[in-house]
């Protein structure tokens, strides 16, 4: 939980919408809120970066301050009051949701996280009808092709509600910082910076892809996702290194989909660009499913116990004809600590070589 | 004159002045009558209501419009209210200024205002729609006609400027908002790039800088103001902390461009200087000292700002072109004749001024052992030479120069350092920080005293006697002016006395000169306030030299203003006032009438820098403040109103 810094712990009572609260000095109103089942609508607001303020859906009133204030910017104090269900508040943040959506696509259905989309969940809270659109018509900005930092990824400016989500992810997790706000008024987009001498450049992590809300960066070579309500979530250890990131697996029908961070793990949900986008090994045509020889020419495909076997035969063969140290073996560093254990253990102990390496260390 | 509305501020009804209201602001607003020589203001438009001058030529719904747009063209695009509403409210207005507009979009255009005014993010969307409000409670006639009948509104002309409070204050307008913002982004190359538009001694003034901006900082009204200088010095700092020093390229000089002469290499001549290379002109510098950074280097302690620091900010114009001839006195060893005789066709003259004043009692002339001019012995510990002369020093005077030489005095291990100052602690013209640092260091402080005689001996300095003040009226500037108080004269025995109650020019460099430069009778030289020219052809004078002793950042004000006058008088053959500036004057008329409350919630506290303990720091000249961490300036940031308006002016051209 990102919380803003404080010396010391202290606690702090508020009341919030009448009821007296007791919170930690440190805490936001959200994350007051948030503990004591106080629903205020977010769109901007990720617990993974620093508060941002940029959406103004959270807004509550504060007694004694003449304008709102975002609760998740604002640390609690002793004694404030807090309002976060008004009159007053539910009109801004209605209007403020027209406002998003004079700009935002009203086609949901052929969005790929139709169903798991923040601003369609926040619509849908609002009620904000098609009759609600006209109050505020503006011509729709016509935004050319968007070049994005990396070409792993596909901006559409049109979905895009500038929530600044992607710019801190890229600051704050990946800790690149090649976003950033562009343009002026309703033409804002978010584009990378232009390269300069102190080179900052993107690493194709895709954090900003994982922290949107509304699916304006897609995945630029990415299959259809699937209906979130079709898809299975498989919660797994990324297989490319030893690091053990976690990471979800969207699986739709039999087939991987796509690859979203998990909330947890070593990692806690950042994910690099070969975890994030290399997962079409998984269905591709030409991998291996099952163990091969090749005999006369010809690769055959046998099952576990055959291959084994034959490996067996082999080694022993060798070690008897040639002695144990014509034999070495070399691991992977996508296997975990204790597989490699386990494997040098074969070698040193069964077969009797120190010849054991790690394709790390090439 | 009867009383009419001028126009609606802060919610009141703006009269034109009255007799009574003479020396108020409303005079000062209703003064405001012509843009530019010839251009009337026909009405002014800002964050927080409007002014009309001239009912006949102001088109309200038009002038609403106009005003839109820029707060639409000038919104940053980070929070919704903003971003959309008032592109929606730009095109209410546009719709309704083309004759198109219904009944409906008034009301669509106060909906919006509310979520807009009340919703957004900064202090840019906050004030955006407040004056097109006031326009539509104030004419709704006009509104209501031009809806019901398809009235359509040619387009006025308009000047608009986009400023805020700390840009306003800075002598320099550096874009405060928009470098602090960058450094909340974590950009702090670009953040260094905003700051070097105009100042190309960052580090510097993020580290000596009286901080105008500081002042008129409107988070100070909610509780501290951000701090703006440490900010400044921590991104001026990341550069000069890099492994791999990226120095500016050289400029590309205009084939057959006019050789510019900048005398002095201070901080307005090194100013100048940058800006005119990145116009485009070679530029040569000549400094009577063998190093270049002026009062920065000379006057100012290494304690408060390093030598090395200065030296690394002054190579910036160097590797940008530009050629210092160093030990070239004007007067000595050369004359403004000369240079033109040289072919520089515009001379820009920035000699500083570096004469300390005298106290004027008895005992001072001769000048006994141990007595020196303050900013002379700053000038010396500066250059390493040996001032010390015993073990207890008076300093006379209340000013930054004062505390620089107790200080300074100190360091070099003078046990007993005495401050003697006319007025009272609260009228001390110091800095209130470098007065409070003075003190934790062990300065003795000898308040509303004056000293009257110098003892001496064999024509060596023993003591000087003083005499208590009392206050008494105020004066012409608002101080309680100090009266001596009779028989109450005691004496601080003292081997060193130094004066830091003033400096002056050194003209009788400019006496000898074919081209003779005027000279005021306060004994500056003289040159127009806006355009720095001088009495003399091509020749433009700005910095100490014009304003009397002022601070580092008046004096790269100084030298901003006389590169763009150079530049103008090169290009046109003669100088004007730049639309900025014309637009800088109706913000300060404005200003006379604001009365600014802040509506936002305080309480976030500023991070305050680290100083070297005082026991470590007294005994030698290494820099007493800390800068800020990364953490503490992503924080300082954050406190950022981002207080951005915009002001609207309607003229005839």
């Amino acid at each position: 939980m990102v919380t803003l810094r404080t010396k010391e712990l202290r606690r702090i009572h508020l009341t919030l919408d009448g009821k007296p609260v007791l919170a930690r000095s440190g805490q936001t109103i959200l994350d007051v809120a948030r503990e004591n089942d106080v629903y205020i609508p977010t769109l901007c607001y990720s617990d993974k970066l620093r508060p941002l303020g940029t959406c103004r859906m959270c807004l509550v009133e504060i007694e004694g301050t003449a304008m709102p204030v975002t609760s998740c910017t604002t640390p609690v104090s002793e004694g404030m009051v807090v309002h976060t269900d008004t009159a007053n508040l539910d009109n801004l943040r209605r209007e403020n949701l027209k406002l998003i959506l004079t700009r935002h696509p009203y086609n949901c259905p052929s969005c790929d996280i139709n169903g798991a989309c923040e601003l369609q969940d926040l619509v849908y809270r609002y009620d904000i009808s098609h009759q609600d659109m006209h109050a505020y018509q503006i011509k729709p900005a016509d935004f050319g092709e968007t070049p994005w930092a990396t070409p792993l990824i596909t901006y559409h400016p049109r979905r895009c509600i500038l929530c600044g989500r992607c710019v801190s992810a890229c600051t704050e997790i990946a800790e690149v910082g090649v976003l950033a706000y562009k343009g002026r008024g309703s033409d804002t987009i978010i584009a990378s910076t232009e390269p300069n001498e102190f080179g900052r450049e993107c690493i194709s992590c895709g954090e900003c892809l994982a922290s949107c809300p509304v699916d304006a960066l897609v995945e630029a070579n990415g299959q259809p996702k699937g209906k979130a309500w079709e898809t299975k979530k498989v919660k797994t250890i990324c297989t490319y290194c030893g690091t053990g990131c976690e990471l979800i697996l969207n699986v739709s029908g039999n087939k991987v989909t796509h690859v979203s961070p998990s909330r947890g793990g070593v990692n806690q949900g950042a994910l690099c660009a070969k975890g994030r986008f290399g997962y079409d090994f998984i269905n591709h045509k030409d991998r291996l499913r099952s163990p091969m020889i090749r005999r006369d020419g010809y690769w055959e495909e046998v099952n576990w116990d055959v291959a084994l076997d034959y490996v067996a035969d082999k080694f022993a063969a060798i070690k008897q004809r040639e002695g144990a140290d014509a034999l070495a073996g070399l691991s992977s560093a996508r296997c975990t600590n204790e597989e490699n254990y386990l494997f040098q253990k074969l070698f040193r102990g069964v077969l009797g070589t120190n010849n054991v390496d790690h394709c790390a260390r090439l | 004159m009867t009383e009419t509305i001028l126009g609606i501020w802060d919610n009141q009804v703006i009269c034109t002045p009255r007799p009574e209201d003479e020396a108020s602001g409303i005079t000062k607003l209703a003064e405001l009558r012509e843009y530019a020589p010839g251009n009337p203001v026909y009405a002014v438009m800002g964050w927080d209501g409007y002014f009309i001058y001239d009912q006949a030529h102001v088109d309200v719904v038009d002038m609403a419009r106009a005003y839109m747009e820029v707060v639409q063209g000038e919104s940053c695009g980070k929070c919704v209210p903003c971003r959309m509403g008032t592109r929606v409210a730009a095109d209410l207005l546009t719709r309704i200024a083309e004759g198109r507009g219904a009944q409906e979009d008034l009301d669509s255009l106060r909906k919006v205002a509310d979520v807009v005014s009340q919703g957004s993010l900064c202090e840019l969307g906050h004030s955006a729609l407040c004056a097109v409000i006031d326009l539509l409670n104030q004419h709704p006639d006009e509104f209501q006609r031009t809806v019901t009948e398809g009235i359509r509104h040619p387009r006025g002309t308009y000047h608009t400027k986009v400023t805020a409070p700390c840009v306003e204050a800075c002598p320099e307008r550096l874009d405060i908002p928009r470098y602090i913002e960058m450094i909340k982004a974590g950009h702090y190359p670009e953040s260094l790039e905003v700051i070097e538009e105009k100042n190309p001694l960052a580090a510097v003034c993020g580290r000596v800088c009286v901080r105008f901006c500081e002042f008129a900082c409107r988070r100070g009204k909610l509780d501290d103001p951000i701090s703006i200088k440490h900010l400044k010095r921590f991104v001026s700092d990341v550069r000069l902390d890099a492994a791999v020093k990226i120095m500016p390229d050289k400029v590309h000089v205009v084939p057959d461009a006019p050789l510019v002469a900048v005398i002095g290499a201070g901080p307005a001549g090194v100013t100048a200087a940058y800006h005119l290379l990145r116009k485009g002109y070679p530029v040569e510098i000549f400094e009577a000292s063998g190093a270049a950074g002026g009062m920065a280097v000379w006057g100012i302690p290494d304690y408060r700002l390093p030598r090395d620091v200065v030296r690394s900010e002054v190579e910036i114009i160097t590797s940008m072109g530009a050629i210092i001839h160093y030990n070239q006195r004007l007067g000595r060893d050369f004359s403004i004749a000369d240079l033109k005789a040289r072919g520089f066709k515009a001379v820009f003259v920035a000699i500083g001024a570096q004469l300390g004043t005298g106290l004027r009692i008895p005992g001072e002339e001769p000048a006994p052992e141990g007595y020196l001019p303050g900013i002379e012995f700053l000038h010396k510990v500066n250059a390493g030479e040996a001032v010390k002369a015993g073990d207890s020093a008076v300093i006379v005077g209340g000013g930054n120069v004062a505390m620089d030489c107790c200080r300074s005095a100190l360091r070099l291990g003078i046990r007993q350092v005495h401050l003697v100052y006319r007025r009272g602690r609260e009228e001390m013209p110091a800095d209130k920080l470098e007065v409070h640092d003075a003190e934790e260091e062990g300065i003795i402080f000898h308040m509303q005293c004056n000293p009257t005689r110098l003892i001496t001996e064999n024509g060596k300095l023993t003591g000087v006697e003083c005499v208590r003040m009392i206050l008494g009226e105020p004066d012409a500037t608002g101080r309680r002016r100090p009266v001596p108080q009779e028989g109450s004269e005691f004496i601080i025995p003292c081997d060193m006395l130094f004066p830091a109650i003033g400096q002056r020019i050194d003209t009788s460099c400019l006496a000898d000169d074919g081209a003779s430069l005027d000279v005021t009778k306060h004994g500056t030289v003289a040159a127009d306030d806006d355009t720095l020219l001088t009495s003399e052809e091509g020749v433009f004078a700005g910095g100490d030299c014009v304003s009397g002793p002022a601070t580092l950042i008046q004096a790269m004000a100084a030298g901003l203003r006389a590169s763009n006058s150079i530049d103008q008088y090169l290009k046109q053959g003669y100088v004007s006032l730049s639309d900025d500036e014309r637009m800088s004057r109706v913000y300060r008329a404005v200003m006379a009438v604001d009365e600014d409350s802040v509506q936002r919630l305080g309480g976030a506290a500023r991070k305050e820098v680290t100083l070297r303990p005082v026991k470590e720091r007294v005994d030698d000249f290494d820099e007493v403040e800390q800068g800020l961490s990364p953490e503490d300036a992503l924080l300082e940031a954050d406190r950022c109103l981002r207080c951005y308006r915009i002001l609207l002016v309607a003229t005839d051209k």
